[in-house]
């Protein structure tokens, strides 16, 4: 609370002083072009490896490791390291043409061996698991045709694999180095043929990276032809908010990422900014359907019904956060149905009523309603500190007031990252909802999430224990449709089915905000997770 | 001889203490409910979920989980003694590197930090004990505001007043030495004035011996009353807690390296305690645990050099 309020106090001040500050319009590219230079950028989690699964850890292997492709801005595939490719008429295999010439920094070329290599380490070696999970169980083998010739084989048809190859987790990395060096090594300074090379990582402080001058392969949506502008970006761990977004403003940072919501306004007042809604289920609730109140489907629908979801989150986050009501996906993945997301606006009569109808219709001393002498309790357990911030915890303070209106007693715990993580909170006894993200760039996420559990393949990810086999069908009819707008069509009626069965609930959208000082132009988001871009970033005089 | 047994048991016994820390910690972490395979494999994947044992299987392998827990321990305290703190599970390097990049920084906060405090809290003390009732009420104001601020709203106001407004330190100066002014101040500022309260309470009764009356009857002045007699009593219950303090803030740094961007260990612990790094918060209980011990030793020679009675004994 205390810490709160100082960074409420802290804010106003902030923007007291950007009231004398001068205010020039924010500009995209533009101004005169300065070689050379340190960008500054200010982050806010230190992953424990440079490579990795976690989406803290593709932000950054995108400065140093380049894809086989990349996702343009209209959601098109563009190439990369590969120039070309080609699907067999089954849709099992994938040939991609190497661009010529290509040299990872350590100067063993990017060859066709290079790629096969890579995508057995992560599908078979366990060199990335996000990777894999992401083509799992469609992938079969890749191997080397010729030096420059690569391909990709799958089980079954898997059209969605592109897409997602666009992603930093599919960053290729050059086998030599890896083979050779320790651990060690391979965790903090990655071998790739990117833009910037990691030349120092000061552990807890920063990472700085180092222009790589014989950059050559620059993806076709770069902003110019050949290597960075600038010779270094320092890439800060600064947790702290206030003093993050306030670096900005004392030059000491040129970009910051995570911009408090508070600050927002501010800030696209004084500094050009970018917003990125990220594709993939948004953060939803996991239902439990297992076992506790939820497992009927009448009482999950009042749930959703019994809350102003939209309001709590347009207040919670100063408007700069969306609500999306589609539980499945968010508004920025392909194949998103804007329909479904409008069910269950708040309605608490219509919520009482449900309630009323599946026998919750006493209440004890405390206003709850009760069914055979049971309060309608639910655990609703979140991730305090790491998913939710202070402000989303406000949220569900607000959502739990009025559930409480309606007869619910909800019980918040916040679970630490360690208790999350550590699989405390994984037991269908230990809560009743959950809410949760995962970024992907296809629709395609809703087979991770969604694919039923069974005691030979369990799916962990399956967190609401939601096994329903006609939408474990459709999904796995549109992961495998040629057409994209069949598959689209398919990938929509899979998300109806998921809304109608109140199987989830949606929250709100998962962002990525940034702040670009006004004289640093050409700073720039990679469409497929939102990594920042500063290869082809400059000063301006 | 008994001089030199007196050492042999301080030293033994500081030994074990740390030893036991360590233990402790080791234990302490193991009773934690959450698998450690599990939360490193979510901690690659940034996934919150429960895998499968076939998944975790070469973790679990990789690092021994599935060893008994006596023979896991023995491993650890074989270790210790060769000076091998094991090795990060999750940053794959030796946490004595881990820590031993972050401790320089720390110690330097908490250090000067410590300096600064008293510093603040004799001067303070010195200028405003029994000088009027404006000095005076000034000084117990001033002490009674500062013990009682958190260090984040100190750090941020900090941050405000000089480093945006004025412009006089970085934000973000990582361990410069600007950018360790903000820092320092704000672990040194709530300090300062705990150890001001202690000290004026001490201050305002040895002020009232017969031994200053007779200084001062002396024709001594009365800065030097202040300075050679009673400060020299004064400050004993400071010196008790600064072995304390010194501890404490070491842990309680993280505060300030978080608002101001500068690595340390109380930092590198959180992140340790959240992804169930066994081997790094074993570590670094067990190198704050040798702080203590050190500070602890440090108080006991600066009382005896401060109070001549304890040399005697």
């Amino acid at each position: 609370m205390k810490a709160r309020t100082a960074a409420v106090l802290a804010a106003a001040v902030l923007a007291t002083a950007s009231l004398s500050a001068c205010g020039s319009d924010p500009a995209a590219g533009g101004g005169t072009p300065k070689a050379g230079g340190t960008i500054v950028y200010g982050h806010v989690q230190e992953p424990p490896c440079i490579f990795g699964g976690w989406i803290q850890q593709a932000y950054i292997s995108r400065q140093v490791l380049d894809g086989l492709v990349t996702l343009a801005e209209d959601g098109t595939v563009k190439p990369w390291l590969a120039t070309k490719w080609a699907v067999s008429p089954d849709g099992l295999k994938y040939t991609f043409t190497l661009k010529d010439g290509v040299k990872f920094t350590d100067g063993t070329p990017v060859d066709a061996e290079a790629v096969a290599w890579n995508f057995d380490y992560w599908e078979n070696k366990g060199g990335n698991s996000t990777a894999k999970v992401s083509i799992d169980p469609y992938y079969k083998a890749a191997k080397a045709i010729d030096a420059s010739t690569v391909e990709i084989e799958f089980n079954t048809p898997f059209p969605p694999f592109l897409t997602l190859a666009t992603q930093g987790y599919f960053g290729i990395q050059s086998p030599t180095a890896f083979k050779s060096r320790t651990e060690k090594e391979n965790c903090e300074k990655p071998i790739g043929s990117g833009g910037f090379t990691v030349k120092e990582w000061k552990h807890g402080e920063e990472v700085v990276l180092a222009k790589n001058p014989g950059y050559t392969s620059w993806p076709a949506t770069a902003k110019h032809e050949g290597p960075a502008i600038v010779d270094e970006v320092r890439w800060k761990f600064v947790a702290d908010g206030v003093s993050r977004y306030a670096s900005l403003s004392t030059g000491e940072s040129h970009v910051v990422y995570e911009v408090p919501t508070v600050n927002w306004k501010d800030a696209q007042s004084r500094y050009q900014t970018i917003r990125y809604i990220t594709p993939g289920k948004p953060v939803s609730f996991y239902i439990n359907t297992r076992t506790g109140p939820f497992t009927d489907a009448a009482v999950r629908k009042a749930f959703a019904y019994g809350a102003d979801r939209k309001s709590a989150v347009e207040a919670g986050f100063h408007g700069v956060i969306p609500y999306e009501g589609n539980p499945a996906v968010s508004q920025a993945t392909p194949g998103y149905n804007a329909e479904v997301a409008k069910a269950y606006a708040y309605d608490p009569a219509k919520a009482n009523q449900l309630l009323d109808e599946a026998g919750w219709t006493q209440r004890n001393a405390d206003k709850v309603r009760t069914k055979d002498g049971k309060p309608l309790t639910i655990k609703l357990v979140y991730g305090s500190g790491f998913i939710f911030t202070q402000e989303g915890a406000t949220v569900l303070q607000v959502l739990q007031e009025q559930w409480k209106q309606i007869g619910f007693d909800i019980k918040l715990i916040p679970a630490t990252q360690a208790e999350l993580w550590g699989g405390k909170y994984t037991d269908p006894s230990t809560f009743d909802a959950t809410p949760s993200y995962w970024t992907s760039p296809a629709p395609s996420i809703l087979w991770i999430v969604w694919r039923p559990s069974t005691t030979e393949k369990p799916n962990g990810s399956n967190r609401s224990f939601y096994n329903n086999e006609t939408l474990s069908a459709v999904i796995q009819q549109a992961n495998s449709e040629p057409d994209a707008t069949k598959a689209n069509d398919l990938y929509g009626q899979a998300q109806k089915i998921i809304q109608d069965d109140a199987a989830g609930i949606g929250l709100y959208t998962q962002n990525s905000t940034y702040a670009v000082a006004q004289n640093l132009k050409n700073v720039w988001l990679e469409k497929s997770q939102g990594e920042p871009v500063f290869s082809d970033a400059y000063f301006t005089g | 001889m008994s001089r030199l047994r007196r050492i042999a048991v301080k030293a033994v016994t500081s030994v074990v203490v740390i030893v036991a820390a360590a233990s402790v910690t080791f234990f302490a972490q193991l009773a934690v409910p959450g698998d450690r395979a599990n939360t490193l494999m979510n901690l690659q994947t940034g996934q919150d979920k429960k895998w499968s044992v076939d998944e975790l299987a070469p973790l679990n392998e990789r690092f021994g989980f599935d060893d008994p827990v006596i023979v896991q321990y023995l491993d650890y305290v074989t270790g210790l003694f060769h000076g091998d703190l094991g090795t990060s599970y999750t940053q794959k390097r030796p946490v004595t590197e881990v820590i031993g990049g972050q401790l320089l920084p720390s110690l330097t906060l908490t250090g000067a930090a410590l300096l600064v405090a008293w510093a603040l809290a004799l001067g303070i003390t010195l200028l405003t004990v029994k000088r009027g009732r404006f000095l005076t009420s000034l000084g117990t104001t001033w002490e009674a505001l500062t013990a009682s601020l958190p260090h984040y709203w100190v750090g941020v106001v900090l941050l405000v007043v000089f480093a945006v407004q004025l412009r006089v330190f970085p934000i973000i100066g990582g361990t410069s030495a600007l950018g360790t002014v903000l820092p320092v101040l704000t672990l040194a500022i709530p300090l300062a004035g705990f150890l001001g309260q202690v000290t004026r309470d001490e201050f305002e009764q040895v002020l009232q011996q017969p031994f200053v009356t007779t200084a001062r009857t002396r024709g001594m002045s009365d800065l030097g009353v202040r300075v050679q007699h009673v400060l020299r009593h004064a400050i004993l219950p400071a010196i008790t807690l600064s072995g304390w303090a010194l501890g404490a803030l070491v842990s309680g740094a993280v505060i300030a390296e978080n608002i101001f961007g500068r690595p340390g260990i109380g930092q590198v612990l959180v992140t340790a305690v959240n992804t169930r790094d066994l081997p790094t918060v074993s570590g670094i209980v067990l190198v704050v645990a040798a702080i203590y011990v050190v500070a602890n030793l440090l108080v006991d020679l600066a009382y005896a050099i401060v109070d001549p009675r304890l040399r005697a004994a």
